[in-house]
């Protein structure tokens, strides 16, 4: 499994997305630039620019036709993926933090930071996919406010009148996008703040991170949670694998608490657990300071992870990978 | 008497997970159970219909082939 290095950002990355057919990847970093990159050879196709601020967050919907970002210049923006203009700039009073499409590519909701002056937001916006994408409407469908704890991270459910939040207290809460009003929430989710939430591939459940060092499993119903794996290092994001039954767990402790010899060796891992037994089953060194996102290819044949050290490390899965049975015969029925 | 300690747990273990196994699987079978079928969107509609299309070319081809 040797990685490919995908060079080309200077600083940290801060999400990674592949597209539906997997054959592409889309990365966000703090050097202000959103790139895109064949999965297979990690070749660059190109990039979006526009933005003129740490980008936080990016989607592309399952189409590949539009990709949207989110960005600390208060602007969150849409691109045209094939061409790279950018279609569409809606400007906010404050940074974006997170952005994502809906199932069925017709909505995008934003996280908006909280700041002075200005409570954190969540916005709903409907994206006219007629004509050539420029024409969409300034005004979000839906807004509301998220109380208690500031929303960090959101995904919609299987369709677009849900949506789950991940909050800075550790606290989940699925909305009901069209009134605003939480269906349920789970205010023990997690102990710290939630850092990534990914849905599986039907949306039936997803998968968290936390600064409390533990990666959840949770129903997106109910928000029981199914599964845990508790690790020692503060952890920034986590993937599900499709066709296998593992997850997969980053994070680190920051440069400063970290030894520097450890930090120049690369030490920082990828950890892959087993989803149902959750207990770990191998970990992939190679970057040089916290992970601080993972994506798995929608076919489950590689991954992507990107890191504080301004590198994406790409892993095809080889043949022993997908063969290996290290539980015998015991595997779940179905993906 | 320590090996068989051992095998005794070995097998608590497995146990263990035999059960989350069937959990997870008795789960993911009620939540299928419980979704309805997923509408396919009117762009993957028209995709399958031009499959379909060109399929039928093939056969023709073939059909033509065979009567030369």
């Amino acid at each position: 499994m040797r990685p490919i290095l995908l060079q080309g950002h200077e600083r940290s990355l801060t999400q990674i997305k592949y597209n539906a057919d997997g054959d592409l990847i889309f990365s966000c970093s703090k050097d202000h630039r959103i790139n895109v990159w064949y999965s297979h050879n990690g070749e660059r196709l190109g990039t979006y620019d526009g933005h003129n601020g740490t980008i936080w967050t990016v989607d592309v919907d399952s189409e590949s036709r539009f990709l949207i970002s989110g960005s600390a210049d208060n602007m969150m923006k849409l691109w045209e993926v094939k061409t790279g203009k950018c279609l569409y700039t809606w400007e906010f009073p404050t940074a974006i933090k997170r952005v994502a499409f809906s199932e069925d590519d017709n909505y995008i909701a934003c996280i908006t930071e909280q700041r002075m002056g200005y409570q954190g937001a969540i916005r709903i916006f409907q994206i006219n996919r007629k004509g050539d994408g420029k024409d969409q409407s300034k005004e979000p469908n839906f807004m509301f406010h998220p109380i208690e704890s500031k929303a960090t991270v959101l995904a919609f459910s299987a369709t677009s009148d849900q949506l789950v939040t991940g909050h800075e207290s550790g606290k989940l809460t699925l909305y009901n996008t069209k009134t605003g009003e939480e269906v349920v929430s789970n205010k023990r989710a997690h102990r710290e703040v939630v850092t990534d939430i990914q849905m599986s591939p039907d949306r039936s459940y997803f998968i968290t991170s936390s600064k409390d060092k533990s990666a959840k499993l949770y129903d997106t119903k109910t928000l029981d949670e199914l599964k845990s794996y508790t690790t020692e290092t503060p952890l920034n994001s986590a993937a599900i694998a499709p066709g296998r039954p593992y997850i997969l767990l980053g994070g680190g402790q920051e440069a400063m608490n970290v030894t520097t010899t450890s930090a120049r060796q690369g030490k920082f891992e990828t950890r892959f657990w087993h989803k149902i037994f959750e207990e770990e089953v191998g970990r992939v060194k190679g970057h040089f300071g916290p992970i601080n996102t993972i994506a798995v290819h929608p076919a489950g044949t590689s991954y992507a992870s990107g890191g504080e050290d301004g590198f994406i490390r790409v892993h095809h899965f080889d043949e022993s990978y997908f063969r290996a049975r290290p539980y015998g015969d015991m595997e779940p029925e179905e993906e | 008497e320590d090996a068989a300690q051992e095998s005794n747990v070995s097998a608590e273990l497995i146990q263990a997970r035999k059960r989350a196994i069937n959990e997870w699987n008795a789960w993911r079978a009620r939540v299928k159970s419980e979704t309805p079928a997923k509408k396919k969107t009117a762009k993957k509609l028209e995709e399958e219909k031009e499959e379909a299309v060109e399929l039928i070319d093939e056969l023709i081809d073939e059909t033509v082939e065979i009567l030369d």
